[in-house]
């Protein structure tokens, strides 16, 4: 069995969950209270992923991560070499894959908190930081769980964005699902089944998981 | 002047009413002023503009020096600047945390010997021995609410804002902790602002009663006199009992009280037999008039007195009488008209001891 394509995919899998945290939690904690009229954009930016065909949104990222684009360019000129067809795009592009899968969850969350308890808080002199961290987030804890339990397994099956984005290097952007992909077009089924069934046998213990934690799935959007 | 604090603000609501407040409460000692009126009548609103948690569209908040709201010059403190103790109708505690987490909330800053002594303090205070390490969902209506008072003044708050403060509890444990908020309000060196609708609590808690109705203010001033003498029929309708006297226990006798009043003495039905100082409410259609002298009857008190006016309401008369103290009675037009009253008439008014209702004050 060749391993290296699993651990690269735990890698990416587990810092994509990691960055979602840290990106997610303010976009959620926005898209919770704000009052912003235009909001539902902002909420539909976030659900793209969801929707959009992975193909379209990893052409998208390998052009926004190429030499030739801002971003690229200010990359290379910072680390030293391109971004794209690195394991740091392919980084980027899961990240962005991935967003709604934590956005939504915690979102979810955050806004089945009462607000009373949030303006008790605040009232009581607390900062809206610290109130964030002593109340909404521990009242929040399974819908925080589920969501970096659902970005973590979504990357881990990420395919057509692999792809577009990083390409297939081997131990750089060969990740669990570009493996199965390459063996089965190298007819070599009974290598792409023993991968297979590890991801499937995970995936299924991801979900159980989630369940187990909140009853019901997550909605789309958090019921205000 | 320094110690006072003062609030004159309007808030909208799109496509609702207008909410507009006008209060003054002196700061650094005990005094509860209650804001009074029907549900829907804007009273929360008020209180929630206090403790900045809605932004009123025009007005000013000034407490003792500082400045909380000005929309002149657009200052808006946040809450959390503000000091103020707020306690919300259902009590907001903290799910996740025990009772001494939840009391301890606000004050994490203190070192641990400090905040355990302030946490001693507050069970004592609240009478929550034993309970520090339950849930909210493992208390009592009557505990959570001492909880949630526990948690508002181990901070030490500069203002207490009161939402509802009972209406959670059912009625016995309602009627058992109004005499200990009393008690504990007193002992504040602060003053509070209560929003009720129920008139027994208003006269309980209240130095000072503001009746609000619709979005408005439209009386303030001690409880006995707006009770007795409403500005307009507006706040007669909202305060529904219309005579409130103070007195003061001048003799008791077989479960009933005497008292004093103008001169005049008053029996009352007595379930408590404590206290010495209350106020007395007569309802009006507890009031019978009579022409001429004192009849004999089971009544206990009859008041000679004279009437001072006469208003029609409807299908019955309001009269206000003046036996030393002013007095309304609710008689059909068709009795006013037989006894011919007028103001100037003698009449002896009958209460009954069991239709006067007594408040501790």
């Amino acid at each position: 069995m060749n391993w290296a394509p699993i651990v690269l995919t735990l890698k990416l899998a587990g810092l994509t969950a990691l960055i979602l945290v840290a990106v997610g939690m303010p976009i959620a904690y926005w898209l919770t209270y704000s009052r912003w009229r235009w909001k539902f954009l902002a909420e539909s930016v976030v659900a793209l992923p969801l929707v959009l065909p992975p193909t379209v949104l990893g052409f998208y990222v390998l052009v926004a991560v190429g030499p030739k684009s801002p971003l690229g360019q200010g990359y290379q000129a910072l680390v030293g070499h391109p971004l794209a067809f690195t394991f740091e795009g392919l980084l980027f592009a899961s990240v962005l894959y991935s967003l709604p899968f934590a956005v939504q969850p915690f979102a979810s969350a955050f806004g089945s908190v009462d607000p009373k308890l949030v303006e008790a808080s605040w009232t009581l002199g607390i900062s809206r930081l610290a109130t964030f961290l002593r109340v909404t987030l521990p009242l929040s804890a399974a819908g925080v769980v589920t969501g970096v339990v659902l970005s973590f397994a979504h990357t881990m099956g990420e395919f057509g964005v692999v792809l577009m984005v990083g390409g297939n290097i081997p131990g750089v952007t060969r990740t669990v699902s570009i493996d199965i992909y390459d063996e089965v077009q190298a007819l070599n089924y009974a290598g792409a089944a023993e991968t297979a069934l590890v991801l499937l046998i995970f995936s299924f213990v991801v979900l159980s998981v989630v369940y187990a934690l909140n009853r019901n799935m997550w909605v789309v959007w958090p019921m205000r | 002047m320094a110690d006072e604090m003062t609030a004159d603000f309007e808030k909208r609501y799109n496509g609702g009413p207008t909410i507009r407040a006008a209060l003054g409460l002196p700061v650094g000692r005990s005094h509860v002023t209650v804001l009074f009126g029907p549900s829907g009548a804007g009273k929360t609103t008020v209180l929630r503009c206090l403790a900045g948690l809605e932004r009123p569209e025009r007005g000013r908040v000034r407490f003792a020096s500082e400045t909380w709201v000005d929309t002149d010059v657009g200052v808006m403190a946040p809450p959390q600047a503000r000091g103020v103790g707020y306690l919300f109708q259902d009590y907001a505690l903290f799910p996740h945390l025990t009772v001494a987490g939840n009391i301890t909330y606000a004050i994490h800053d203190l070192d641990s010997r400090e905040r355990r002594v302030r946490l001693d303090e507050m069970i004592r205070l609240l009478r929550l021995e034993g309970l520090e390490d339950r849930r909210p969902a493992q208390l009592s209506g009557g505990q959570q609410q001492r909880v949630a008072l526990a948690r508002v003044l181990a901070r030490r708050p500069r203002l207490l804002l009161l939402d509802e403060p009972l209406s959670a509890l059912d009625a016995p444990t309602r009627e058992q902790l109004r005499g200990e908020l009393r008690a504990l309000l007193r002992g504040q060196r602060m003053p509070t602002l209560c929003v009720t609708h129920d008139w027994v609590e208003a006269l309980t808690l209240a130095d000072q009663v503001a009746v609000m109705a619709g979005g408005r203010i439209l009386q303030t001033g001690s409880p006995d006199s707006v009770f007795s003498r409403p500005a307009n029929a507006e706040v007669a309708a909202i305060v529904g009992v219309e005579t409130v006297i103070a007195g003061k226990v001048v003799g008791r006798q077989d479960g009933l009280a005497a008292f004093d009043v103008a001169g005049k003495q008053l029996w009352a039905v007595e379930a408590s037999g404590k206290g010495e100082a209350f106020y007395l409410c007569i309802r009006a259609e507890d009031v019978i008039l009579e022409i001429g002298a004192q009849p004999s009857s089971s009544a206990r008190n009859h008041l000679a007195g004279r009437v001072t006016d006469v208003r029609p309401a409807g299908p019955v008369s309001r009269v206000a009488v003046d036996c030393g103290f002013a007095l309304t009675a609710l008689v059909t037009r068709q009795a006013a008209q037989d006894l011919a009253l007028r103001p100037g008439t003698p009449v002896t008014a009958t209460v009954k001891a069991s239709a006067i209702h007594l408040i501790p004050r």
